[in-house]
């Protein structure tokens, strides 16, 4: 069945308006009406349309501004001139500027037929090249990280020369910098990349359960332990295993990691065998590491064995040409995600995210938007549809060091939840239990007042 | 659906003494494919401020308004006339009718007309004037425009493809009919 468009009907005789959008409703499309070029803008940046018809004498903007001005910002739009003073010149100029095609006022029925006929293929056919861009997007393998600042583009260049090794990775930057998404690109691109790529986020859970999770357990090692199990050290087989925020693990499994790395070998908790065990380390942290072995917090040997190779993703506030990119990429994925086209930002609100600070990085920048996108009734977003990343202080921005960044802002977004743990870790994009942690890092308290 | 107590009547009016033979053979079409009850209409006049003196022609929409404002006894009518109608952004329209309307417009003017130097044999005029009266009487009905060129419903921009289409609503115009009244494909 052929898909059924959004029309606009643009022309400053209201007979033609009339005529146009009855026509469509017979033929189900569904179809409005401007004016004028203005009151066409203006309904263009409150709606998405799939067709314009334009006629090109109206009274303030004609039609071939109106065009131009619609090939420039909406290029997917298809726009048909219509004219009662047909000439040469104009079909020529408006076909050259991305017109679809002309019809010259009054046309015969069977006309509009196949002018309709053919846009409907035109947007059949657009419809599946950005299927398969987009099918083509996620299957390419760099495609997941955005970026075109120099530091960016230095991380994409070392990623294929690291992914060629086995050598263990640390990979460093502040919390929402996309480390995650660095460690799969190297395991996408390496030899291993058939074999399974294990995520493990350490900080979110207690030193027993992760020892029972990475060296797996025998048939009542504990109480509970009903089954034996594998470990992801012996699932993640021939794979690359990730373990995020290591700079949260204790001293004890520190020891146990740094005994595999060296050996290769695990033996599963209860159990007196040996396993041989293959994998790739890739490990990552947003917390001063060197900092933490001076305070004795980290172990140093450790430290070196799993620091053969440093990748430090840069926070977003130092690689603000990545912005527009990033915004452009998430916005195409929640309009599609939540079937709202909303595919534009205005100059302003583009301006209110290239100043701010981004303390929570991409995520936050992301979360941004797909708040942003839920919530907006146009198709434009605008710098109201931002107020929320406007909320903090004056201070907050001022604050150079890194360390009160983190503490301002985790204490902000606490006592927005009236210290709800749960959702203030959601809101962070963190596990509770890391919150916990850095809650009694930092020295967090309630604050009363 | 649209529970009906009684029949469906449709009126058919000729516009002019030359539209009534026209007139009973739409009538005739209308009962025999639709399976509706058809009543003849006394002759219309078609109000003098729709012609247009620089494009000779009647415009459809002022004229549908003349009669959408006029009080009849049916459910729908159909008024075949015999001049040439356009819309404002078509060169001509062989028919015209809002979507759920109560009237509908057939113009024979141009499905008499000779195509290459051939004039069509007045048996062939009132089958495609039938096949317009049919087509306006579904969109009365809130059909839209169908994709199926087989049936009733597809838009004909010509007479060449007007010949084409049989007297036959698709499956998908027939149930959206039946859910109107008893029709019988």
């Amino acid at each position: 069945m052929k898909e059924k468009m959004r029309i606009m009907v643009v022309d400053d005789e209201m007979i033609i308006r009339e005529s146009f959008s009855h026509w469509f409703e017979k033929a189900g499309h569904m179809a409005c009406t401007a004016g004028s070029g203005f009151e066409a803008l203006e309904k263009l940046k409150q709606y998405p349309f799939d067709l314009l018809f334009v006629d090109i004498k109206m009274p303030g903007m004609d039609g071939i501004e109106l065009l131009e001005w619609v090939k420039k910002n909406y290029p997917e739009t298809f726009v048909v001139i219509i004219t009662a003073y047909g000439s040469i010149e104009s079909s020529v100029k408006a076909m050259k500027m991305g017109a679809s095609d002309y019809l010259l006022k009054p046309f015969k029925p069977d006309q509009l037929n196949l002018v309709m006929e053919k846009i409907s293929q035109q947007k059949k056919l657009t419809g599946e090249i950005d299927y398969l861009k987009g099918f083509l997007d996620t299957v390419t393998r760099f495609d997941n990280i955005i970026g075109q600042s120099r530091a960016m583009k230095e991380i994409f260049r070392l990623i294929p020369e690291i992914a060629e090794s086995d050598t263990p990775v640390l990979i460093t930057g502040e919390t929402g910098t996309g480390k995650e998404l660095v460690a799969k690109a190297i395991h996408a691109k390496s030899k291993r990349h058939n074999h399974p790529f294990i995520a493990i986020n350490c900080g979110a859970m207690p030193d027993s359960l992760l020892e029972s999770e990475l060296f797996g357990h025998q048939k009542g090692a504990f109480t509970g332990a009903i089954h034996a199990r594998k470990g992801f050290l012996e699932v993640v087989d021939g794979g690359t295993l990730f373990l995020d925020e290591i700079g949260e693990i204790s001293a004890k499994m520190q020891v146990d990691l740094l005994r595999v790395l060296e050996e290769k070998k695990i033996t599963r908790l209860g159990g007196r065998e040996s396993i041989n065990v293959n994998f790739r380390i890739i490990s990552a942290t947003s917390r001063n590491l060197e900092k933490e072995i001076e305070q004795n917090n980290f172990r140093e040997d450790f430290y070196y064995r799993i620091n053969v190779i440093n990748l430090n993703i840069p926070p977003l506030r130092k690689r603000k040409t990545d912005i527009l990119l990033l915004v452009n990429h998430f916005l195409k994925k929640y309009s599609r995600e939540t079937t709202k086209q909303v595919d534009h930002v205005t100059d302003d609100a583009m301006e209110l995210m290239k100043n701010y600070e981004w303390p929570g990085n991409v995520r936050e920048l992301e979360n941004a938007i797909e708040r942003a996108v839920v919530l907006s009734k146009s198709r434009t977003l605008k710098v109201k549809d931002f107020s929320f990343i406007r909320s903090m202080p004056d201070d907050f921005r001022k604050t150079l060091s890194l360390g009160e960044v983190e503490k301002k802002y985790v204490q902000q977004i606490l006592e927005q939840n009236n210290w709800n743990i749960s959702r203030a870790a959601k809101i962070l994009g963190i596990h509770r239990v890391t919150l916990h942690k850095k809650i009694k890092r930092l020295n967090l308290k309630k604050n009363n007042s | 659906m649209l529970k009906l107590s009684k029949p469906l009547i449709v009126g058919v009016a000729p516009v002019g003494k030359d539209s009534v033979f026209a007139a009973r053979v739409i009538a005739a079409h209308i009962s025999g494919y639709m399976n509706l009850k058809t009543e003849i209409i006394p002759t219309l006049n078609i109000p003098s401020f729709a012609y247009n003196e620089k494009r000779f022609q009647y415009n459809a929409g002022v004229i549908l308004k003349s009669y959408e404002a006029m009080e009849f006894e049916y459910d729908k009518v159909i008024a075949v006339l015999n001049v040439d109608i356009f819309m404002p952004i078509f060169t001509h329209v062989f028919g015209e009718a809002k979507q759920g309307g109560k009237c509908g417009l057939v113009s024979v003017f141009r499905l008499k007309m000779e195509q290459d130097c051939i004039y069509p044999a007045p048996s062939l005029v009132y089958e495609r004037a039938a096949k317009v009266a049919l087509h306006e009487l579904g969109h009365l009905f809130n059909l839209l425009h169908c994709e199926d060129h087989r049936c009733l419903m597809h838009f004909s921009g010509d007479l060449c493809q007007l010949d084409k289409t049989p007297f036959y609503f698709c499956r998908y115009c027939t149930a959206f009919l039946q859910g109107f009244y008893h029709f019988k494909s």
